[in-house]
């Protein structure tokens, strides 16, 4: 899963460097509702504005558990 | 009264309210007086002499509000730049405003696209500040009651502007880097004040309607008014706001970094209005001229650019700006927009020349030519595109054109799709049709 959440992540924002420290500092407002759209599409899951946290944007592997963790809600 | 005379003010009359909030950060009227005298002894010790510039990040917290206030304590200028700019960026910008003299009324000069597509230096007098001010504490009602929440960039003339009538009405600012915390955003209506505002991008207050629809609904009681504008507001979204927000003050406002906050609508009601502006504010003049361009004057206007007499006089003619701007006043009295004339692509508030990201992007050693275009995002609303022709036997992925623009240019101006192309499309005489690509 982590593979493709890069894979898709980078194709919708390529300028974002999914690799780095703290991927939240990286990503503006715009950014992370691309991440939301882009994942609500691929896992066929739903976002609120209170999942837009540091903590759940630390890192592409903070990304993955938070996406692992709505589909174990389904 | 300037910003400066009001925070001293407050701190004689009411000491320990409170001036701004940032984060887990706070600071009192009385706080941020002694804050700024001292940074403004600090500035002066290193050399800082009046009426020249001083270039420095507007970083997105406190400190901002104390070096830029400072800095007109000082009496000398402020020039903040983008607190993500490259540093080639910035030493070019500081390097420009050092090399050159300014007239003893300029206090701020901002670094825009604007109305002419490429970023220059807007000289904004005192007088210029203060009118602006008057505006918005006149139309838009700011009181010694209000929290005012600045999320968008603190170099931007649409954030930057809000924190002179907070303070000069004994408001309060809360400062926020962006929307993308949105739990930071809605915490701030658990604070203590009773009336919150602030200003939002069409996009941002989408983005807030999709994300929050509810969380917003909750707050309502406590919303004052929220400001729009930058770009423009759908009728679909202003209605949906309404809804959300049925007794807050909404308003569209035309403003812009060479003309000052001009003219305000308050779209709540009932007839949510696209393209309405509403009338002029207080201190400002609007007329429409014969090619159906918005000319604003009044004391709100920018003294020029800096070290650029041709483009300034392009569009500052007898005391009158010549906005790029279209529109027309219906028979009520309220101006519409309808358009604007040139190239610039308005992506989230933000004006940016397609060219300057073009030569970023042809740099590339892989691209052989390219344009940048606007294309529609189902979320965002309008977002940058690159058309680009890679040289012959590359293959490029979209985000290694990215990082390089991205080295480049401030972060707004990098392009959210790329698409390789055979060839771009250009005119007769060879220059880019960008017609072509609109239709």
């Amino acid at each position: 899963m982590r593979e493709r959440i890069f894979e898709i992540l980078s194709e919708s924002l390529p300028a974002v460097d999914f690799e780095a420290d703290f991927l939240f500092g990286e990503l503006d407002s715009m950014g992370i509702v691309t991440i939301f759209v882009v994942l609500a599409k691929e896992y066929n899951i739903s976002f609120d504005a209170m999942d837009a946290t540091p903590k759940n944007f630390k890192s592409i592997d903070s990304i993955v558990k938070m996406v692992e963790q709505k589909i174990a809600n389904l | 009264m300037t910003l400066e005379q009001s925070i001293f003010h407050y701190a004689q009359t009411a000491p320990d309210r409170v001036a701004a909030v940032c984060g887990s950060d706070s600071i009192s009227y009385s706080e941020l007086r002694d804050a700024i005298a001292r940074r403004a002894e600090e500035l002066r010790a290193s050399g800082l002499q009046p009426h020249r510039p001083y270039t420095f990040r507007a970083t997105q917290d406190i400190d901002f509000l104390i070096t830029y206030c400072a800095i007109h304590y000082a009496k000398a200028i402020a020039v903040p730049l983008e607190h993500k700019a490259t540093e080639e960026s910035f030493q070019s910008i500081k390097s420009q405003v050092e090399g050159c003299s300014f007239a003893e009324d300029i206090v701020d000069v901002l670094y825009t696209t604007g109305t002419t597509g490429k970023s220059k230096g807007v000289m904004l007098s005192e007088m210029a500040l203060v009118s602006c001010t008057d505006n918005f504490i006149a139309d838009l009602h700011f009181s010694e009651e209000l929290l005012f929440i600045i999320s968008g960039p603190l170099n931007h003339i649409a954030s930057l502007f809000k924190i002179h009538p907070t303070l000069s009405a004994g408001g309060t600012v809360c400062i926020l880097d962006g929307l993308k915390d949105m739990s930071a955003f809605f915490s701030v209506f658990d604070l203590p004040f009773k009336k919150v505002a602030t200003f939002l991008v069409p996009a941002s207050i989408r983005l807030i309607m999709q994300l929050a629809y509810d969380k917003l609904c909750a707050v309502s009681d406590k919303i004052d008014f929220i400001e729009t504008g930058a770009a423009p507001i759908t009728k679909q979204d202003m209605e949906l706001l309404s809804k959300a927000l049925p007794s807050s003050r909404l308003y569209n406002t035309l403003g812009g970094t060479e003309i000052g906050a001009v003219c305000t609508y308050n779209f709540n009601d009932g007839r949510y209005m696209e393209g309405c502006i509403g009338r002029p504010m207080k201190n400002s003049v609007v007329e429409i001229s014969e090619e159906g361009n918005l000319v604003v004057s009044g004391p709100t206007i920018m003294s020029g650019y800096v070290a650029d007499q041709q483009s300034t006089s392009q569009v500052l003619k007898d005391g009158k700006i010549y906005t790029a701007d279209l529109g027309y006043v219906d028979d009520e009295g309220l101006i519409h927009l309808t358009g604007r004339q040139g190239d610039v692509i308005n992506i989230g508030g933000f004006k940016i020349s397609p060219s300057e990201v073009e030569a970023a992007a042809i740099s590339h050693p892989d691209i052989k030519d390219c344009i940048c275009i606007a294309a529609t995002h189902p979320v965002i609303g309008q977002v940058l595109k690159l058309l680009y022709v890679p040289a012959e036997g590359c293959q490029l992925k979209s985000h290694a054109i990215a990082r390089h623009i991205k080295t480049l240019v401030e972060p707004h101006k990098v392009p959210t799709y790329y698409e390789a192309v055979e060839t771009v499309q250009r005119t007769y005489n060879g220059k880019l049709d960008r017609k072509y690509y609109k239709n």
